[in-house]
């Protein structure tokens, strides 16, 4: 069974003449532990898609299911609530709250979630820990680089145990070796802790850490490739198919 | 619970300045409202102290309704009731000592208090420090206490000099008792019929002391209320109230310093709106990806919600704390004052519970109530904010929504209930006025912000700061207007006070010449307080007249009475004398023939205070209680000067006053010379005359007339201060715009930097910026203020207080414009300064 499930999603931004097709009757479905990549050019949907799987935004028509829950059917707080304890979201812009710690800002999903604030702290310094802040746990995201920020949104993503984590361009803002790192623990995050991870970036070298490739082409779904020791070199398998998507 | 505290203080905290500039609002005007209602309970209670000091030591006290003094006679049927062991008929009276009249200590008033020895002892416990109690037979004699006796140095034996009717007296100190511990004035006991004569007040008393045989409660209430069945209606149990007429005009200026304090925190409210709806605005990444990782709405809201909470608690604490210091500082510094122009002794500063309990709720109030409609707002955002990149809104969407249409009508009806003419359709103007230019103002902004930016534009012209600087206002039109709002409410405040004052003291100067227009005054030490001045007997004026080359004396004479609540101030004169020396400025009846009616039967006319507070008009009748029982006397005219414009007071004639009053001391007399007079002589006689009586200062009108003149401007202008103070939150609200815009901006800054602009070119756009919100505000407030002016000129003027003539506010117009281009550059300084040093990589970096 699939941990997540779309139904002809689609999204239409604006309406009448001005109306912009973002995302056109995708179905896509990703298992337990699975790691996918979204890829595709520029305004292909890849982000659309990834909001609409994490309850961000609602579908024109067409439906996610998480854990067979429709998300359509949600009130915005029981959709608040599955976010909260199902979803772990990493962005590209780390979105750290500028005023609190790393522990801090780790621990925020199980703060909001109502726990209390040893436990949320313990637990967050064990995921930081993992994720290889154990020296950094009481910085401020000012005094942290753009590799450690997105440790913290990491550690913040898996604090809450969640099934599934989300990632928009998480190496969009670092350099090439923290890029890698980061890439790096998304894929221990599916292999080693078992979280399904949807990341969408347009790196094919980054891609390359996922085990599945989704490629969108104006909204639709236009190849799918499950990258294994059997088809060589992932980057360059990808790169091949991007450059055919281009054309 | 404890993550949204924990955000809201980390936020807080993270942002000092503006956090300090917005609690300052709360500050403020926590600030003023506790420390202004600190005054008037100690105030309050050293009045009742000084009361309950007189009456406390007593059973039951019976005093006349009116507050007058009255025959003894009366003491013969409360002597038969059963249960009544011994009464005291007494007669005291509060006399001002004029400044520098004892040479060896200073002393603003005393207690005169004359007693029959034998009665009074049997009432009383009068123990003796040193020296003998008084006796039946003893003339100018007195007992006084030994805090009395180290102020003013006296041994037993030595001669106390006190004013009265007859001129200076001197008594011989009999008898020392124990110091006075309570606070009011120091005690002069002497023998009744001394302090008869001395007083002119022949056979009789103002108060009757009654001891009860019993200590049971029950039993001594039910004595009490057979005195007070026996006494009848024109008595009381309880003592004379003294003074409250100080009260009622203590009461009104209170009121108008709550008003400011309200005043200046719904300025406060404003800032922090505007401060809030910045803050939303500029963490809209922060709440979508709180929204994205889970947080629920409520959970935003209470965020925010905690954050004003933190800072309204803050604020008002600290309000309250400086508050305080204020009250101390007022109380402590006009004890003196007090002392020696009112005697009163005030004690510690008092703060009752209610107080403390209102200015939290208003403060903290004030600004959970502005975060509101900001955190709801922010509660709006969606998870999707957290993904897009940070780009400063520009509002687009035409003004002209139905809020514009709102202001437009409300602004309309207020010119209408103007030209109605209609006093309350003109004062519910007022404030239509207020809230239709608040709406109207994001409308405004932009016509205005581009005519001032033309203006503007001729001084910077070059560097193109001024359009920058007119952008960057029209591109959020609502928060300046919000900024412009805040400025125009402290400003118009300002501007309308003056065209009120400057109305006011155009009335007051006309009046001045009226009633001090004579050529020689004699002034008692408090023109006001007329019951505790003692005045002189008709020997002063039958001497004053007597000397050659003085052509008219008019005496004023003064007895109180109590109509309801409202306590009368009765001001007797002449009516043959009064109107050749002096005059008076009628709103109602006829001026020619007033004087001579008030002669004829009885008849007062009543001044402006009074005929409002007590709803009366020309012809109709008012019954006053007087010791010779109630008395039915007819309003003649309605008619003011300024010895009396605050309190409510009336004029009869000095038959009525004797007849009803029993009264015939002279407090206050005008003199005017015959035209061929020799002055120096005159004068030379008239300064030997006078210096028999103490009491008295002679002066001439003229100089009396310019000394009153320049009382006023005095007073006058500390109001000024404190309308300055009051615009104060203004500079907040110009200051706090601006910083935030800067934060706001910050890439934008870089950018302009790494494109070329120099440090000082983003200093200019800053300046410009400041110098455009505050131009807006001050059109606003100028607006608004010469509206509200005319409105409450209007107002007073309907209300028959004074006389008064709208005269147009230039001084307040070009003090106003002064203020806010001032504010204007102030605010400006911090924030250009934060702009210009800014570091580019970092800016172009900011999120």
């Amino acid at each position: 069974m699939s941990l997540v499930q779309t139904e002809n999603l689609a999204k239409i931004y604006g309406s009448g003449e001005t109306a912009v097709t973002a995302l056109d009757r995708v179905n896509v479905k990703i298992d337990a532990g699975e790691f996918v990549a979204v890829m595709g050019p520029s305004g292909c949907g890849k982000s659309t898609l990834l909001h609409l799987i994490g309850g961000l935004d609602r579908p024109t028509s067409g439906k996610v299911c998480i854990e067979n829950v429709s998300l359509g059917d949600l009130s915005d707080d029981k959709l608040t609530e599955l976010r909260r304890r199902k979803i772990g979201f990493v962005f590209q812009f780390f979105n750290l709250i500028p005023v609190l710690d790393a522990v801090e800002n780790a621990a925020l999903p199980m703060m909001l979630d109502g726990a209390k604030a040893a436990q949320a702290k313990a637990r967050a310094r064990e995921w930081l820990t993992r994720v290889g802040l154990e020296n950094r746990l009481h910085s401020r995201p000012d005094q942290l680089s753009g590799g450690q920020q997105q440790r913290v949104a990491i550690a913040r993503a898996l604090v809450a145990e969640p099934a599934l984590v989300l990632a928009d361009e998480p190496t969009g803002n670092l350099d090439t070796r923290a890029a890698d790192e980061i890439a790096g623990l998304l894929r221990q995050v599916a292999e080693a802790w078992g979280r399904s991870v949807v990341m969408v970036t347009h790196d094919p070298r980054i891609a390359a850490y996922a085990d599945r490739i989704v490629f969108l082409k104006d909204g639709t779904v236009v190849d799918e490739t499950r990258l294994n020791s059997q088809n060589g070199n992932g980057a360059q398998v990808i790169r091949g198919k991007m450059n055919a998507l281009a054309e | 619970m404890k993550i949204q505290l924990t955000l809201a203080a980390r936020y807080l905290w993270g942002r000092k300045l503006r956090t300090f500039l917005t609690t300052l609002a709360i500050i403020f005007g926590v600030f003023v409202i506790f420390g202004m209602n600190i005054l008037l309970p100690t105030m309050t209670h050293a009045f009742e102290t000084s009361v309950l000091n007189a009456s406390g030591q007593v059973d039951v006290l019976v005093t006349n309704k009116s507050g007058e003094a009255f025959a003894p006679s009366i003491m013969h049927r409360i002597e038969s009731i059963p249960g009544v062991q011994a009464l005291s008929g007494n007669l005291e009276r509060t006399i001002n000592i004029p400044a520098n009249y004892y040479r060896s200590g200073s002393v603003g008033a005393l207690s005169l208090i004359g007693i029959v020895p034998r009665d009074a002892q049997q009432v009383r416990d009068y123990t003796m420090q040193k020296g003998r109690f008084l006796q039946n037979t003893d003339t100018r004699a007195a007992i006084i206490t030994s805090s009395l006796a180290d102020t003013l140095k006296l041994e037993l034996g030595d001669e106390l000099s006190i004013p009265t009717v007859n001129g200076a007296v001197k008594l011989k100190i009999v008898g020392i008792r124990a110091a006075q511990t309570l606070p009011g004035n120091e005690p002069v006991w002497l023998t009744l019929n001394e302090a008869q004569k001395l007083l002119n007040a022949p056979n009789r008393i103002n108060t009757i002391e009654i001891k009860l045989d019993t200590t049971d409660a029950a039993q001594r209430t039910a004595i009490s209320n057979a005195i007070a069945a026996t006494i009848g209606d024109e008595y009381q149990l309880g003592g004379l109230a003294s003074g409250s007429e100080f009260m009622a005009s203590l009461q009104t200026a209170q009121q108008i310093f709550n008003l400011m304090g309200f005043l200046a925190l719904f300025m406060g409210g404003f800032i922090i709106f505007n401060t809030f709806r910045t803050i939303v605005a500029e963490r809209r990444h922060d709440i979508g990806m709180l929204r994205a990782i889970g947080a629920g709405r409520r959970t935003i809201i209470g965020l925010f919600l905690f954050e004003g909470l933190l800072q309204g608690v803050v604020g008002t604490a600290i309000g309250m704390a400086l508050g305080y210091g204020l009250g101390v500082l007022i109380v402590e510094g006009t004890r003196g004052i007090y002392q020696q122009f009112l005697h009163m002794q005030l004690g510690a500063p008092v703060i009752e519970p209610g107080l403390v309990l209102l200015t939290i709720v208003l403060g903290v109030g004030v600004t959970l109530l502005s975060g509101l409609v900001p955190a709801w707002n922010a509660s709006r955002v969606t998870p999707m904010e957290a993904l897009r990149p940070n780009v400063v809104t520009v509002e687009t969407r035409r003004r002209l929504n139905k809020w514009t249409i709102v202001g437009i009508v409300l602004m309309v009806a207020a010119l209408v209930g103007l030209l109605s003419q209609n006093i309350s359709l003109v004062a519910l103007g007022g404030f239509a006025f207020l809230v239709g230019l608040a709406l109207l103002a994001p409308a405004l902004v932009k016509p205005i912000a581009q005519v001032f930016g033309a203006m503007l534009g001729f001084i910077f012209a070059r560097d193109g700061a001024a359009e920058l600087a007119q952008g960057n206002l029209t591109r959020q039109p609502s928060r300046a207007a919000i900024t412009a709002s805040a400025t125009m409410i402290g400003l118009a405040i300002l501007v309308a006070a003056v065209g009120l004052i400057s109305s006011i003291t155009g009335g007051i100067n006309t009046l001045l010449e009226k009633t001090l227009g004579s050529d020689y005054l004699l002034v008692p030490p408090s023109i006001g307080v007329w019951g505790s001045d003692v005045g002189a007997d008709e020997t002063l004026a039958e001497r004053l007249r007597s000397v050659y080359g003085v052509s008219a004396v008019s005496t004023m004479r003064f007895a109180t009475t109590t109509v309801g609540d409202q306590t009368i101030n009765l001001l007797g004169i002449d009516p043959v004398e009064f109107p050749k020396v002096s005059g008076l400025n009628f709103s109602e009846g006829d001026p020619n023939t007033a004087f001579e009616q008030l002669a004829k039967g009885r008849g007062l006319i009543l001044n402006g205070v009074g005929a409002t507070t007590l709803k009366l008009h020309a012809g109709d009748a008012i019954k006053i209680p007087s010791p010779e029982g109630e008395q039915t006397y007819r309003v003649i005219a309605v008619a003011s000067d300024v010895l009396n414009t605050k309190i409510t007071s009336a004029y009869i004639s000095q038959e009525n006053l004797k007849r009803d009053f029993h009264k015939t001391e002279d407090v206050f007399m005008q003199l005017n010379l015959a035209p061929n007079a020799n002055r120096a002589e005159v004068d030379a006689r008239l300064q030997e005359i006078v210096a028999r009586y103490p009491q008295f200062k002679l002066v001439s009108g003229a100089a009396y007339l310019n000394e009153m003149r320049s009382l006023y401007t005095t007073s006058f202008s500390a109001f000024y201060i404190l309308l300055g103070i009051l615009a104060l939150p203004s500079l907040i609200a110009i200051l706090n715009t601006l910083a935030i815009g800067v934060i706001e901006r910050t890439r934008e800054i870089g950018m302009l930097r790494a494109i070329g602009a120099t440090r000082k070119q983003v200093r200019r756009t800053i300046l410009a910026e400041a110098i455009l919100l505050a131009a807006m505000g001050t059109a606003f407030g100028l607006l608004a203020g010469l509206y509200l002016g005319y409105v409450m000129t209007l107002g007073l003027n309907a209300s028959g207080l004074y006389p008064l003539q709208y005269s147009f506010p230039y001084a307040g117009v070009v003090a106003a414009v002064a203020l806010g281009l001032l504010f204007g550059v102030l605010a400006a300084i911090l924030p250009a300064r934060q702009a210009a040093r800014m570091d580019i990589i970092q800016a172009l970096r900011y999120e």
